[in-house]
């Protein structure tokens, strides 16, 4: 069947530069020399099963040469009695029960590599969660189900191929998506490792939610300074693009050859514009400021702050009404009729950075939208902010308030049945990690700043985990700070007063005073709002990258593979994951940086070979596969030669494009379709080895 | 003492889970890696873990494949039971000095049959049991050691020559020396970890006096499926523990010990194990005093609420001092923080403290970099690039730097091995970034230019 295959013709966008390698054709070898190992796991396999009976019942059956239980597979000993048994037994195929093959079927694979045999002749039979963990209590029946299990992965075993994995041609570029520390971070750090990047924001500045801050903690370093030393050293290296304004709109293409659309908004101002600040004083809308957490309002031609990256105003095309004053007040550099532009270009990897959103307070929700008194931590920092809308004055109504009241935890840890769910029906069960440490750097500010107001923080419990942070909370008991500590399940409750001395009552039932119920009149409330996930289902919808229950975008494995999202070629950088502060931040994109060269570390990509395959002496071409399947340029119709001078349409799997997931299995008439190693044939003499003994009825 | 001579790109000191993920992510990159550590197995405080949090992998399973990655990579060379006495920078690269202790088992014969174990008469505490088990004089350091190699403790040994005797390929050598190694590297990775703190460093706690107050790392080897008894017995008697407490803070956030810092780590190790032992120990009473439940990291908090609703007792509370009963049970003297703000008693029949990190070893013995007060490496960065430290071509990565989790400090050493292969630049054979291959529009736009995109007239003028 194999000498009849051509080449399929017309190679196209999808096909990879260098062809796909694939398994040598050849008559199905059975393997005769099983090894078959069965792991303790330490204890979570063989408290329950009897290890030593699976391994004797597996010795038993026809083609095993071999049947060993050890401690630990995974270990150096349990690897190297593999390789050792390949090298004086002459195993074909080895079968190890232990644990979930995401665990360490890459660990077996290498070790039968080692020992010269192709890594495809291994199969993992998962005696762990599908027998001890999942019968703890039945250890007879758990047994004979793991007995069992091996049988039937001994079955398959003995059918499998030998296979080599899909080699694709792999770009040295990548994108970067998201201009704030993480996106920076992990840019700057690709291109000084010789891998090209583009870096894309999708509003018209840089610098992300860092620039916002005035100090950042534990440094107490100036932080638009701090940001815009990194972002000057990104602007620094030449194999950095970056586009502001700009979104990705489509996707296509795979680890090492993505192809991926962009569209960027004109920003509307050019280097032109000498008259920037004639040209904002003359616009007519004002809508409010997000950089100012909307403490202020900002024009629809507007600049972030004196300084931004880039130093030139931008338009916001939601709000402009084209009226043309701007342009009339500037003279030139403005255009209010220039068009999105679409891009097209091609990266081996993506990093994704693209950061968090602040939680938003429910109207109503301790009091917020209530009183304009009731304000977000973000805010505050706004208004503490020397360069910010107040000059770094704290004022409400003109006046600095005398009492203010810190709330923790709005919007983070929240509880079934206390907590009302967000927009998407969701709860946020989790910490917001960063918002204790900055609470409490806000707290020792207004204690330092003005002495005579009296600051209250009532929380739950206070994170100030990390390098330099404890010294916040300290500082603000020796500050004066009064902190008041409220239980789960029993909330703060603020009250606006009409007419009283101060403006807001806030009661809350202190635990530290032994439950007693205390009534705080304060002039300002401060909620510490929490960190959300940003909306990116669209591009969550063109990866389909794997969300998590938190609604973040979730890790392949919190230590194994914590950067790298199960899409391959997919790599997490700050916010996007989880909340982290900025160290944390940069140090995920740092981390991601080294899963892109690595990954980008030779001119190839690897990938695994299970994917479709036809058999071409039963296709008749009839396309109903193309239906089917779910990946753009995975199966196709080609011309093949099946004899000499006679052409005809036969299906053709690109083993690239195609994710193996089998759709186009059952589709086929001719039954000429199946996905490498997980065969029809295969399953049939599994279900045949399971079915061959009966289970012990009520084995206990 | 003999004298060996070795060229490498990177020396990666320490070789805990920090250092190992530091050398793959730079062997994957194509770099020569050395991977020292001064113990006998690589592996560091990680694979004595029982499970870890907050996705309660065995910790053996996550740990023994990164262990074996790195012994078996083609790029890296281990040496356990090497120690470094100076590294400095000599112009170009680093020349270091490494010890190769002695092991007296010649690491090349040893088949790791442990028949020399089995002959040995003497038996020692064993200090990966947290001193609970036993071992001999001649031993593999642990079930799952890399290198599956024996050494002997010479301090210990009796002479017997027993173990010569049982060995089957001679590789017990009496005679053996320390060898005093040579390296040049390009770049220096610290990995060097944490210890955690004394166990008595509060002596009201009692810690090191009563026999059943014990250290948080010693209840994980009390959890692992393999550790010394198997399952969860108070060391005094062997008695199962009917009532379990946690003190939490017991070595941090703690001025008078000089440990002020939070140790980060100490909550959910606890919360941790306390959902292990009300496994474990169903009928069990389990109790954490705590000051402020620090569950910051992903997943952590919604762990920690489970926790609560299995019937874990958490108590704001500060114990004041614990007193041994004549039956090995303990007093505690606890003011609760909350509810009527009482001073009153409990009695536990085990008390676990949960130790704070500090700094595994002072990298100022061997290398020029600043440290911060507490002794952990100090960046120039900490913002930006918190693996980097005071002098070029040396980074550290995790609990080296700081106290960490173990997730953190896997992030850490891959951010960590980027910081050096930028120092190193690209490895021999690297591809190169391709000339053609960009959508031009893209590719003519130079860097500073690009921020101004105003649209198309100036993404086409390039």
């Amino acid at each position: 069947m194999a000498e009849r295959r051509s080449k399929p013709k017309g190679a196209d966008k999808a096909t990879p530069a260098t062809p796909a390698t694939r398994a040598t054709p050849q008559q199905p070898v059975r393997g005769e020399k099983v090894g078959v190992y069965v792991c303790h796991c330490g204890g979570n396999i063989s408290d329950v099963v009897d290890v030593d009976r699976v391994a004797t019942e597996a010795s038993q059956l026809e083609g095993v040469a071999v049947a060993r239980h050890i401690m630990f597979m995974c270990s150096d000993e349990g690897q190297k009695a593999i390789v050792d048994d390949i090298e004086a037994l002459g195993l074909d195929r080895v079968v190890v029960a232990a644990c979930t093959p995401k665990l360490h079927e890459a660990t077996f694979r290498r070790a039968l590599q080692r020992g010269g045999m192709n890594p495809y002749l291994f199969l993992p039979a998962n005696i762990r969660e599908q027998a001890s963990w999942a019968h703890p209590h039945s250890p007879k029946a758990a047994t004979e189900k793991a007995i069992a299990l091996v049988r039937a992965a001994v079955a398959k075993a003995e059918m499998l191929e030998p296979l080599d994995k899909v080699r694709v041609a792999a770009v040295h570029r990548s994108l970067v998506i998201g201009g704030g520390v993480a996106g920076l971070r992990a840019a700057l750090d690709l291109a000084r490792q010789g891998v090209g990047v583009t870096l894309i924001e999708k509003s018209p500045f840089l610098g992300g939610r860092s620039v916002q801050l005035h100090t950042v903690f534990p440094t107490e370093d100036p932080a638009r300074p701090l940001v815009h030393r990194l972002i000057d050293e990104v602007k620094a290296e030449r194999n950095v693009s970056i586009l502001t304004n700009t979104e990705v709109v489509a996707l296509t293409g795979y680890v090492g050859d993505f192809t991926i659309t962009l569209r960027t908004t004109p920003r509307g101002v050019s280097r032109d514009l000498r008259k920037s600040a004639e040209a904002i004083a003359a616009c007519p809308v004002k809508v409010a400021n997000e950089f100012n957490d909307g403490i202020d309002e900002r024009k629809a031609i507007y600049q972030p702050y004196p300084g931004s990256e880039p130093d030139l105003p931008a338009i916001d095309w939601a709000t402009c009404t084209r009226c043309g004053d701007c342009l009339t007040a500037a003279g030139a550099g403005i255009d209010l009729n220039a068009e999105p532009v679409e891009t097209r270009i091609e990266a081996g990897a993506i990093v994704v950075a693209t950061g968090f959103d602040h939680y938003q307070p429910r109207p109503g929700e301790y009091g917020y939208a209530a009183s304009p008194r009731v304000v977000t931590l973000p805010q505050v920092h706004r208004m503490l902010d020397p360069e910010g809308p107040t000059g770094g004055r704290l004022e409400i109504d003109g006046r600095v308030p005398r009492s203010v009241a810190f709330i923790h935890c709005v919007g983070s840890r929240q509880i079934e049945g206390v907590d009302e769910p967000g927009p998407a029906g969701k709860l946020h069960e989790y910490c917001s990690r960063v918002c204790c440490t900055a609470t409490l750097q806000a707290a020792n500010e207004l204690r330092k700043k003005y002495p005579d107001t009296a600051v209250y923080d009532l929380y739950r419990d206070i994170r100030t985990y990390g390098r330099d942070q404890e010294p916040y909370y300290v500082d603000s008991s020796k500050k004066g700070v009064v902190f008041m500590r409220f239980a789960n399940e029993d909330r703060p409750k603020v009250e606006v007063v009409e007419g009283a001395n101060y403006p807001l009552k806030v009661t809350v039932t202190d635990t530290l005073t032994f439950g007693a119920e205390i009534e705080v009149p304060v002039d300002l409330v401060i909620l510490s709002v929490g960190v959300q996930p940003r909306d990116i289902s669209e591009f969550i919808d063109m990866t389909h990258a794997p969300v998590g229950a938190d609604g973040f975008l979730l890790e392949v494995h919190p230590k194994l593979r914590p950067v790298e999202s199960a899409i391959p070629g997919l790599l997490l950088a700050g916010t996007v994951q989880a909340p982290m502060d900025i160290t944390e931040s940069t140090s995920a994109a740092s981390a991601a940086a080294a899963k892109v060269t690595a990954l980008l570390a030779s001119d190839h990509v690897e990938m695994e070979p299970f994917v479709a395959k036809v058999d071409p002496s039963r296709c008749d071409g009839c396309g109903l596969c193309l239906d089917a399947c779910h990946y753009a340029g995975a199966i196709a119709l080609q011309d093949v030669e099946i004899e000499e001078g006679v052409v005809e349409k036969r299906a053709y799997v690109n083993p690239v494009a195609c994710k193996g997931c089998g759709a186009c299995v059952p589709s086929c008439p001719v039954s000429a379709l199946d996905v490498a190693s997980w065969e029809i044939d295969q399953y049939k003499a599994m279900i045949d080895a399971i079915t061959a003994q009966p289970l012990i009825a009520g084995a206990r | 003492m003999t004298d060996q001579r070795i060229d490498t790109d990177a020396l990666v000191v320490g070789a805990g889970i920090a250092g190992l993920q530091s050398a793959l992510d730079l062997a994957d990159r194509g770099y020569k890696v050395l991977l020292v550590e001064k113990t006998a197995s690589i592996g560091g405080k990680m694979i004595a873990l029982s499970k870890v949090f907050p996705t309660m992998d065995c910790a053996s399973c996550i740990t023994t494949p990164r262990m074996s990655s790195a012994a078996h990579h083609d790029n890296i060379t281990t040496w356990t039971y090497t120690d470094v006495d100076s590294i400095a920078p000599d112009g170009t690269a680093f020349t270091a000095h490494l010890t190769r202790k002695a092991r007296y088992v010649d690491e090349d014969l040893c088949i790791g049959c442990r028949l020399c174990e089995y002959a040995c008469p003497v038996e020692l505490p064993h200090e990966f049991e947290g001193n609970m088990g036993a071992r001999r004089a001649a031993y593999i350091p642990f079930g799952t050691a890399i290198p599956q190699k024996a050494l002997i403790d010479i301090d210990a040994c009796v002479y017997c020559g027993k173990c010569e005797k049982a060995c089957p390929t001679d590789a017990i050598d009496f005679g053996q020396e320390p060898v005093s190694v040579t390296v040049h590297a390009r770049s220096v990775v610290i990995a060097t970890g944490f210890e955690t703190t004394p166990l008595d460093a509060k002596k009201e706690y009692r810690g090191g006096v009563a026999a059943n107050v014990i250290s948080a790392l010693d209840m994980e080897r009390l959890l692992s499926p393999n550790g010394p008894y198997g399952r969860v017995l108070r060391p005094s008697d062997g008695k199962i523990p009917d009532s379990v407490a946690y003190v939490q803070c017991a070595g941090s956030r703690d001025e008078t010990l000089g440990v002020p810092y939070c140790s980060r780590v100490c909550c959910m190790y606890a919360i941790k194990q306390t959902m292990l032992l009300s496994g474990s120990l169903p009928l069990a009473d389990i109790t954490v005093y705590y000051m402020d439940i620090r569950a910051f990291g992903k997943g952590y908090e919604q762990f920690y609420q489970t926790a609560r609703s299995m019937g874990i007792n958490f108590v704001k509370a500060k114990v004041a001092r614990i007193e041994e009963e004549p039956n090995g049970d303990l007093r505690l003297r606890v003011e609760i923080i909350e509810e009527d703000g009482r001073v009153t008693e409990a009695v536990h029949d085990l008390v676990v403290l949960s130790v704070g990190l500090k700094p595994g070893d002072d990298p100022r013995r061997f290398i020029g970099v600043d440290l911060d007060q507490y002794g952990f490496v100090a960046s120039p960065e900490p913002k930006l690039d918190a693996t980097l430290t005071s002098m070029p071509g040396v980074a550290a990565a995790g609990t080296a730097i700081g106290p960490k989790d173990i997730v953190d400090s896997i992030v850490e050493a891959s951010a960590a091995a980027t910081k050096i292969a930028t120092y190193l630049g690209p490895p021999p054979n690297s591809p190169q970034v391709p000339e053609d291959g960009l959508a031009v529009d893209v590719r003519e736009i130079k860097a500073g230019d690009a921020l101004a995109v105003a649209g198309r007239s100036e993404v086409q003028r390039g």
